[in-house]
């Protein structure tokens, strides 16, 4: 497959900034530009020109890029070790504040942010906490905030729930209708599904607790400073932050804002 | 010795006058005893020599004896065998002095130079600090410092009083080089004058001796250390820089490891880096693969739902498609009843006319026939009536003829000739027709073709000169004096005909209308008849050219009515559908884009271009003050007031190097003013006390306006406003250096349970805090009245109260001074409780099993950052100055925002102005409260809250009717998007960017509050 040229990607990416206010020039360049290429397959443009004048005729076209180039993989309690860790030993430190805030960035289709709530709701904390689900994808978010899910992939979320030390069963928190799950209207009361770019946005609230996990990984050193930046400003002293598994603060110039509670879980706390 | 001597020859005088038998000789004694005090080992033995042969001489000399002379015989010789004794012990007694006395000073040195290199020096340090400590101990003039790491070359790393060179030399090569390869001190003496000068301001001399020594490391040597002398160095002096060899040499080789050890770190850091990318990665990978599979497995699915729907669709289109076919038949047979009609009344209109003209012919020729009279049997009143006939006759053949025309146009019907057309031919015609008419009006008529008029055109001529003529008789009527005149000019459609008349003109709102059939402009048809489908029938005739007809005109001045037509007719020339009322209106202007925010330039001006400071006699963590201020002027008041106290300066003019100089130096105090170029000042005060690294700094804040509030509030220790007079700014900087320094800090614990009110005292009670506990609301107030803490821990439950009643009271009055609040409570609260505590405390700790740590942290942070110091009366001071903005003063504005931080900083913000907030935490919160009472005269609305978001809410409140009018300003903190323009659309007046910036905020809220009062 042949290399993408270098301007034609970053007048793209320009032209994407401009139009639709989307910055994806921070992202790391090699999976965007893999990104890229299946883009122009699925689009069926032969080049990044055609891609361009299409995705600026036609909103449609653009909001199907949208959907190559932000990759949505998730499950629910994925990697069940971290949550865990969540239950068992963030928990406590959360309920030590009266009401919290709680902040899933990049939520894609929402798994994290449900395992979040299903997590609060059993450790208590739920009726004083309110989590803000955020995403760049309306079409994700709006699959986020529906909490429906096909349940073929259920099986996968119960073993994941019960290996993360879930203490009752996950079916308490969901109904199936049709081939598919919908989770329970007692957790989505406590949450907030909105539009917010970790590139180009504020942060928006003060919070206690922000789960960010493998988004850092698409973003470039640049960004994911801002990003972690941005995390450094919501949370209150002594808030905590979850990453990815392999993601790591070690080389963000905010590192010193936080401290590493736990090194295998990503878990770090807010000086 | 000159003492020495003296009691010498005074004791051989008294030995010489005194008798023999008195032991005066005993004295000799004393100058042996005094010369072992001396420094020369040698003196006390010459003094028992000279003493003995005294001694004998004494005995011979002398006469008188008062004892047998072989007893003074035998005592002299006792005495001469003492003094010899003490001479001997003397010398030997001297002599270890004097070397211990050596070894004392070779160690002290020594020992100087170990303590120098303490810590962990870099190489370059080692060099310098060894050469500070050689030359200052052995009053060398100059001296440089040489360092091998690899055993083969010396390079100079530092120099004392030499200039600096960096020229690498070979081991073995020049007189350092083979002192390195020698491993043994070397001098040199008697050096030529020109061989080194050393120079200072005031003049230069040649140091004399030069002197070296290989800086050894075990058997290694790593280094030559290379003084140069004005005078002789003594042999003490070479025999320390022998010693110092192993000392140097160690130190050389500890920082050569660390620097090393310092790079592979960095190079492991960096693999450690690069891992971690291939790691991140991999990820991105197996996710993307992940998604792909995800994807085919959805499509695949999906695709057999298509399918099925394929199916179902396409039995769906086969009904639809017979459906479509009867349709189309009934759609047929409509057009074939339609096209009947239109013949029938097609033919009906010519049958009509023709049937019209032909009675209207005879009465047209006979009224013509009897308006001629020409029997002359016809009164004048006859003819005039015969006359009136013939003129009212003809206006109904025009009518007739006009509606003719109208509706074979309206039908499609009119055929268009192409014929080649000269332009001078068509106007020419025209004119003919009508320049006699506009003679018999005394109007001026003239025709003008521009040279660049195409001279020719294709197009129906009759059609042509038919619009012409309407046009030109309509001039013609309308216009009373002046001219008209038919321009001729190219137009990019083709050519223009365009027709000026100086009649009344048409006012702009009835312009549109004069092209409508049967419309006639007001007052026009008394005036001058006509059937008003002239300029209609004119229109359509032009567009079924191919070419329009506009109008342009200024009521009083005259119309101008232009016809384009093109050059060629349009292929399949189809008449243009009627014009009736809908005619397009002006385009809409385009919406106006608001504003982007520019980001604001980064300047980046280092400080010691802004203003000289004493950064570079800094070294991080040393006392000194930062100064943050854009004014030249002001921000060297500051520095020459803090280097009278003797404080170092630091001095920077923008928010972004503030913080870059506080993080790195750590500054013992800030003197901070609120405007600078980059960013607020406050905003700098907040990241300073928010950053771990520096929040335990004092600052000072100075500014124009009267922020105290705010600044205290976030940490600041106090606050003056300029302009500053020198007194203030003095006990400003005393204040800080004292906050600097540090007194034991105390806490009082108030908390009923007495188990829990001693785990806190043990939690956190050190050498450094003293705590104080009581358990009742009383005490509490008692002890507060009494003397001031620096923080203080309170639990809502107590025996005489709550501690809210605690907070209540001590925020009422001046009474009690209100130190930094943490509660620690086992309540859960419920959010109206929470809100109110925000009002006192900034941390509020659930009692829990991870709470101690929280609580600990929340008070060591405090006791760091210590709180506003200044005296009561400063504060009342400060409140009573406050000033009240009169836009906002009783005016009621509703928050609504669901992030308890961001409603405290509204309110603190908009209350000490005199406005009346009230809360809401979400939209539905707000609707409900706006449909209680609308009374309301600003609302700001948070956009991303729960339940309700802000976009909806404001919505909802704009369609009550009561609060069409009620400013909203949402609050968003979307930087790009539409976001802001969703806002507007949802109706709100305006919109502020979060992180909100007060000024801005506040102008914004100014400006669309009502005026007036309710």
């Amino acid at each position: 497959m042949t290399e993408l040229p270098e301007d034609e990607v970053c007048t793209l990416l320009t032209t994407i900034r401009n139009t639709y206010h989307y910055d994806f020039t921070g992202y790391a360049q090699a999976s965007l530009r893999r990104r890229l290429r299946t883009g122009l397959t699925k689009l069926g443009c032969p080049d990044l020109a055609a891609l361009q004048r299409r995705i600026t005729a036609d909103p449609a076209a653009f909001q199907e890029l949208l959907g190559v180039l932000t990759v949505h993989v998730s499950d629910l309690f994925r990697d069940p070790s971290y949550h865990r860790f969540l239950r068992q030993e963030v928990c406590p430190r959360l309920a030590t504040w009266p009401s919290l805030k709680l902040w899933v960035a990049g939520c894609s289709t929402g798994e994290e942010a449900w395992s979040l709530a299903i997590l609060l709701a059993e450790t208590d904390l739920l009726s004083r906490s309110l989590i803000y689900a955020t995403d760049i994808d309306p079409v994700a978010l709006r699959q986020a905030e529906d909490g429906v899910y096909d349940i073929d992939r259920l099986p996968r979320f119960s073993q994941n729930y019960r290996e993360a030390g879930g203490s009752g069963s996950l079916s308490d928190w969901y109904a199936a209708h049709y081939g598919r799950a919908r989770f329970d209207d007692r957790l989505r009361r406590r949450m907030v599904f909105a539009d917010h770019d970790l590139a180009t946005d504020a942060v928006f609230s003060e919070v206690q607790f922000v789960s960010c996990r493998n988004v850092l990984i698409y973003f470039d050193r640049g960004l994911q400073d801002r990003a972690v930046g941005l995390f450094a400003e919501a949370l209150c002293r002594g808030g905590v932050l979850g990453i990815g598994s392999k993601e790591t603060l070690h080389f963000s110039s905010h590192n010193h804002a936080f401290e590493l509670l736990s090194h295998e879980e990503r878990v770090y706390r807010r000086r | 010795m000159a003492v020495v001597l003296v009691f010498v020859v005074l004791v051989a005088a008294l030995d010489w006058v005194t008798p023999l038998g008195y032991v005066e000789w005993m004295l000799y004694v004393a100058p042996v005893g005094i010369a072992a005090v001396g420094r020369r080992p040698l003196l006390p033995l010459a003094t028992a020599a000279l003493s003995v042969t005294l001694l004998v001489l004494g005995f011979l000399l002398t006469d008188d004896q008062v004892v047998a002379s072989h007893l003074a015989i035998v005592n002299r010789a006792i005495g001469s065998g003492v003094v010899s004794v003490m001479g001997v012990m003397g010398t030997a007694f001297v002599r270890t002095r004097v070397r211990v006395e050596h070894e004392a000073w070779l160690r002290e040195r020594e020992h100087r130079l170990q303590s120098a290199l303490e810590g962990n020096p870099s190489l370059a340090e080692v060099g310098e600090r060894t050469l500070d400590v050689l030359v200052d101990a052995l009053g060398a003039a100059v001296g440089a410092f040489h360092v091998t790491t690899d055993g083969h070359t010396l390079r100079r790393l530092a120099g004392h009083g030499v200039e600096a060179n960096d020229e690498p030399v070979e081991l073995g090569d020049t007189l350092v080089g083979r002192c390195a390869k020698d491993r043994a001190l070397k001098v040199v003496r008697d050096l030529p004058s020109d061989y080194l000068v050393a120079r200072s301001g005031l003049g230069n001399a040649a140091p004399v001796t030069l002197a070296m020594i290989p800086a050894m490391a075990g058997d290694a040597v790593n280094g030559v250390v290379e003084l140069g002398f004005f005078r002789e160095p003594s042999e003490r002096a070479l025999q320390l820089m022998e010693r110092l060899e192993q000392v140097v040499g160690v130190a050389v080789r500890a920082a050569d490891y660390r620097e090393r050890i310092d790079r592979l770190l960095e190079e492991t850091q960096r693999q450690a880096e690069e891992l971690q990318t291939q790691q991140e990665e991999l990820r991105v990978t197996n996710e993307e693969l992940e998604s792909q599979a995800n994807a085919l497995r959805e499509s695949q699915a999906q695709l057999e739902i298509q399918q099925s729907d394929l199916e179902r669709s396409n039995a769906e289109l086969e009904e639809q498609t017979a459906q479509l076919e009867e349709r189309q038949q009934e759609l047929v047979r409509a057009r074939v009843e339609l096209e009947e009609a239109n013949r029938h009344k097609s033919q009906f209109l010519a049958n009509m006319s023709h049937e019209l003209r032909t009675p209207l012919n005879s009465t047209l020729i006979l009224a013509k026939i009897l308006a001629d009279d020409a029997p002359g049997t016809l009164t004048p009143d006859q003819v005039k009536s015969a006359e009136t006939i013939y003129a009212a006759g003809n206006d109904l053949l025009t009518l007739i003829n006009d509606i003719l025309d109208l509706s074979k146009i309206e039908a499609g019907r009119m055929d268009m000739a192409a014929q080649d057309l000269r332009v001078e031919d068509v106007v020419g015609q025209v004119e003919r027709l009508v320049r006699p008419l506009a003679a018999d009006k005394r109007l001026s008529f003239s025709v003008e073709i521009a040279a660049a008029a195409p001279a020719a055109l294709v197009s129906d001529g009759t059609r042509v000169k038919q619009i012409l003529r309407n046009l030109l008789s309509n001039a013609l009527k309308f216009t009373e004096r002046g001219s008209v005149r038919i321009e001729v000019a190219p137009a990019p459609e083709g050519i223009a005909f365009a027709v000026r008349d100086t009649g009344p003109g048409i006012p702009a709102d009835q312009q549109r209308l004069v092209f409508e059939p049967f419309r006639q402009l007001e007052g026009h048809v008394n005036r001058a008849g006509g059937t008003g489908l002239g300029l209609s029938i004119s229109r359509n005739l032009a567009r079924a050219l191919g070419g329009d007809l506009t109008l342009q005109s200024t009521p009083g001045e005259g119309s101008t009515f232009t016809l384009t037509l093109p050059l060629q007719p349009p292929a399949g020339a189809r008449p243009a559908p009627p014009v009736t009322a809908h005619d397009p209106g002006p385009a809409p202007l385009a919406a106006p884009q608001p504003p982007r925010r520019a980001p604001s330039p980064a300047e980046a001006l280092p400080a010691s271009t802004f203003l000289p400071d004493d950064r570079d006699d800094l070294r991080p963590g040393d006392v000194c003050l930062l100064i943050v201020e854009d004014d030249k002027r002001f921000a060297s008041i500051v520095m020459d007031l803090a280097h009278e106290l003797n404080l170092p300066c630091l001095v920077a003019r923008t928010g972004e190097e503030a913080m870059e100089l506080a993080r790195r130096m750590r500054p013992t105090g800030v003197v901070l003013d609120v405007r600078l170029p980059d960013e607020s000042g406050l905003t700098v005060l907040e990241r300073i006390k928010r950053d771990p690294a520096t929040r335990h700094i004092p600052v000072h804040m100075v500014s124009g306006v009267d922020q105290s509030d705010t600044a205290l509030r976030l940490g600041a220790v106090g606050y003056a406003i300029k302009p500053v007079v020198r007194e203030q700014l003095l006990e400003a900087l005393g204040r800080l250096q004292r906050t600097a320094s540090d007194a034991p800090r105390s806490v009082l614990v108030v908390e009923d349970d007495p188990i829990q009110r001693e785990s806190i005292c043990r939690l956190i009670g050190t050498e450094r805090v003293d705590t104080e506990a009581v358990g009742t609301v009383q005490g509490a107030l008692e002890l507060l009245g009494e003397r001031t803490f620096d923080c203080m821990i309170v639990d809502l439950r107590l025996a005489d109260g709550s501690g809210f009643d605690l907070l209540d009271q001590l925020a009422e009055g001046d009474r009690y001074a209100f130190p930094p609040v943490i509660v620690y409570t086992g309540k859960s609260l419920t959010p109206d409780e929470e809100q109110r505590l925000r009002a006192y405390s900034q941390s509020v700790i659930v009692k829990g099993a991870r709470s101690p740590e929280r609580l600990l942290d929340e008070v060591a942070l405090f006791l760091h950052q210590v709180e506003q110091t200044l005296p009561p009366e400063h504060q009342r001071m400060l409140k009573v100055a406050r000033a009240r903005d009169a836009a906002l003063e009783d005016r009621r504005i509703l928050i609504v925002e669901d992030d308890v931080r961001n409603v405290f900083a509204l309110t603190s913000l908009l209350e000490p102005r005199g406005a009346v907030v009230e809360i809401a935490r979400n939209g539905q919160e707000a609707v409900e409260r706006m449909q209680q009472e609308p009374k309301v005269d600003l609302v700001l609305m948070d956009v991303m809250m729960p339940v309700m978001d802000g976009l909806e809410a404001t919505r909802r409140i704009r369609e009550m009717p009561s609060c069409k009018k009620v400013p909203i300003i949402t609050l968003t903190a979307k930087a790009m998007k539409d976001d802001q323009e969703e806002c507007l659309a949802a109706g709100a007046n305006d919109y502020a960017s979060k992180p909100l910036d007060v000024d801005k905020l506040l102008s914004l809220i100014r400006v669309w509050m009502p005026h007036g009062r309710r």
